[in-house]
């Protein structure tokens, strides 16, 4: 991965830091990301965020899910190995359904997942380094891409909006 | 933030006369129905009881709902909750409608109930005699009374403190710490006494038959049709320009419970019927062999209204955000579950009336004979009213649902739309999902 430098500022306050980004949209500063320690409420339409396609990927895995475990059963029950239970027929629709349900839920969450690590890339010996570490605790930061951004304008940016740290690193 | 003059409800001239409309066209359809079908007028009670408990139902979950989030310390309804305080209000007509209709139990003008009925057969029934101590007239009057008082009691002296708050409130919000007492107490109350009232009212009219899960399942049904109500009251006064600090993130989660409660109510509906089918004890499935026998429609259009349509339609996340896309689903849902009741009462009210008549005709002779004759021959071919609701059952279900609509509009004109002094109303008003 091609290092690149990050201008980033942490704000004390969740109120301040979408002042700040509000700020950055009238003046069209191009921010590279904003970390928060919990959503901010708000904050998605701010950036400019699309809709998350997850869900559909979870629909489409839970529908496979659904498909797999009642197909498979209908297939094991009626042709494979029929037995009866409790004199109930070959084909029990009532007893599948529990199993087809949990089938469901096992394939959406599993499928979300993987996707999920996949698409943000993340894996087993992947690291990912945080510009503070406070940014998981209680500071609010907006980043800048240094290649996009000059440091001082970043920096007037930052005294405008009210950010109590102002730093740089190189990722 | 606040315009003029839509602060205060008034309910218009034209909507005034719809609604007396609907209500005429339900007298005059209960007077109908009086002459209709056989001599004991079975299709006039069920109709009775079909609208009184769906409406009165209503009602409670309104109450029990506002006791939940008053107790769960939750803001984001007080904005609309209201709207809730004026639904629990027909809490007052339903239940004068339930108890005349308990005095007609107790004075036999009707036969809908087999337990109610003092034949020979039925005093030697061993299972019904093993349930009498509950299921008999004087229990279902005065028990059902005492209940109907308290739930009214509860509901009034919620909405009582709730408007006295916009009033008198202060910082001390004592309005609000008395109604925390009230809602914990009724709880416990309400969670009891629906089950007692259902398994009276609803589950006894299949006299023979139990299960464990009914007043669950029926509660779960009245609830998702009390959001419903709801959604599409706020759908209209938002319309009307009312309620413009009733935003899309307060109907998305009115959506979500839609959404959620329908998944509840299919998950009570599929438990009810599989553990019934999977052990198979013939004092059990006789009250869905019934229904899939004799009222497949019913029994199919029940699941595919109120669990396929709303699962998938509401799914996704915009169509819980549309005004449109919920309220069409709230028509729909809230008439699946008045379908629901419809197939609930039904049946067993139908069987119990012909065993009755069949055993008045021949009274006297081998009685036994033709009761058992009876049971298995009549009363199950399809027929209107029964099988599928006629015009006469939907112009009940209209003149209720209007009696219901002029209630709750006329409650929720006499206070201001949006509660003053609540503790929560800033979050309520600043809700976001």
């Amino acid at each position: 991965m091609a290092h690149k430098e990050v201008i980033y500022g942490l704000y004390d306050d969740e109120t301040d830091l979408l002042k700040a980004v509000k700020y950055a949209n009238k003046e069209h500063l191009d921010i590279m990301d904003v970390f928060s320690p919990f959503p901010v409420h708000g904050l998605d339409p701010l950036l400019g965020l699309e809709e998350s396609r997850l869900h559909i990927a979870g629909f489409v895995y839970g529908a496979i899910g659904t498909l797999t475990a009642f197909l498979g059963m209908t297939w094991i029950f009626t042709k494979d190995w029929p037995i009866i239970f409790g004199g109930k027929p070959y084909w029990s629709v009532p007893a599948f359904i529990p199993i087809t349900f949990e089938t469901t839920v096992l394939f959406a969450s599993i499928g979300m997942v993987v996707s999920f690590y996949t698409v943000c890339g993340m894996g087993p010996g992947v690291s990912n380094p945080t510009l503070d570490d406070r940014i998981t605790d209680d500071k609010f930061c907006i980043a800048f891409d240094g290649s996009h951004m000059s440091s001082s304008n970043a920096e007037a940016f930052f005294k405008a909006t009210g950010a109590s740290e102002v730093s740089s690193k190189v990722l | 933030m606040h315009r003029e003059g839509t602060h205060t409800y008034n309910m218009p001239g034209g909507l005034r006369t719809l609604l007396f409309g609907g209500m005429i066209i339900g007298l005059i359809c209960l007077v109908l129905s009086w002459f209709m079908g056989d001599d004991i007028h079975t299709r006039f009670w069920t109709n009775l009881l079909h609208n009184g408990v769906f409406f009165t139902g209503i009602a409670l979950m309104a109450t029990f709902f506002i006791t939940v989030c008053v107790t769960a310390w939750a803001g984001w309804h007080t904005v609309f909750k209201r709207v809730w305080e004026a639904i629990s209000m027909f809490l007052i007509p339903g239940s004068i409608i339930m108890f005349v209709f308990a005095i007609a139990v107790f004075l036999h003008m009707n036969h809908l109930y087999h337990w109610a009925d003092t034949s020979e057969a039925t005093m030697n029934d061993t299972i019904i005699q093993g349930k009498s101590s509950f299921l008999n007239t004087k229990v279902y009057l005065i028990l059902g009374g005492i209940i109907l008082a308290v739930w009214c009691f509860f509901a009034t002296r919620l909405r009582g403190l709730s408007l006295d708050e916009d009033k008198n409130g202060t910082l001390e919000f004592t309005q609000h710490r008395s109604m925390r007492w009230y809602a914990a107490a009724f709880l416990p109350i309400a969670g009891f006494t629906s089950a007692a009232m259902i398994w009276l009212w609803i589950m006894s009219l299949d006299a023979h038959w139990y299960s464990t899960m009914f007043a669950w399942y029926s509660g779960a049904s009245l609830f998702v049709s009390m959001i419903c109500l709801t959604i599409i009251i706020l759908v209209y006064l938002k319309n009307k320009g009312y309620y413009e600090e009733v935003t899309a993130e307060h109907i998305h989660d009115l959506g979500k419970f839609l959404f959620a409660f329908s998944i509840f109510w299919t998950y009570l509906w599929f438990s009810q019927y599989m553990l019934i089918w999977y052990a198979n004890v013939g004092e059990e499935t006789i009250y869905f062999r019934e229904r899939l026998d004799n009222y497949p429609i019913l029994f199919w259009g029940n699941l595919a209204i109120n669990f396929v349509l709303p699962f998938f339609v509401l799914m996704r996340n915009d169509t819980k955000r549309k005004f449109g896309s919920v309220a069409f689903v709230a028509v729909i849902v809230l008439f699946g579950h008045w379908l629901d009741f419809f197939q609930m009462i039904k049946p067993g009210a139908r069987h119990t009336a012909h065993e009755h008549l069949a055993h008045a005709e021949h009274h006297g002779g081998d009685a036994a004979h033709h009761l058992e004759h009876a049971a298995h021959h009549v009363g199950t071919a399809f027929e209107v009213g029964y099988s599928i609701p006629g015009f006469i059952e939907l112009g009940t279900g209209v003149g209720f649902l209007c009696f219901f609509l002029y209630w709750t509009f006329s409650r929720l004109s006499k206070a201001s739309l949006v509660p003053k002094n609540d503790p929560y109303l800033a979050e309520s008003l600043h809700h976001h999902v």
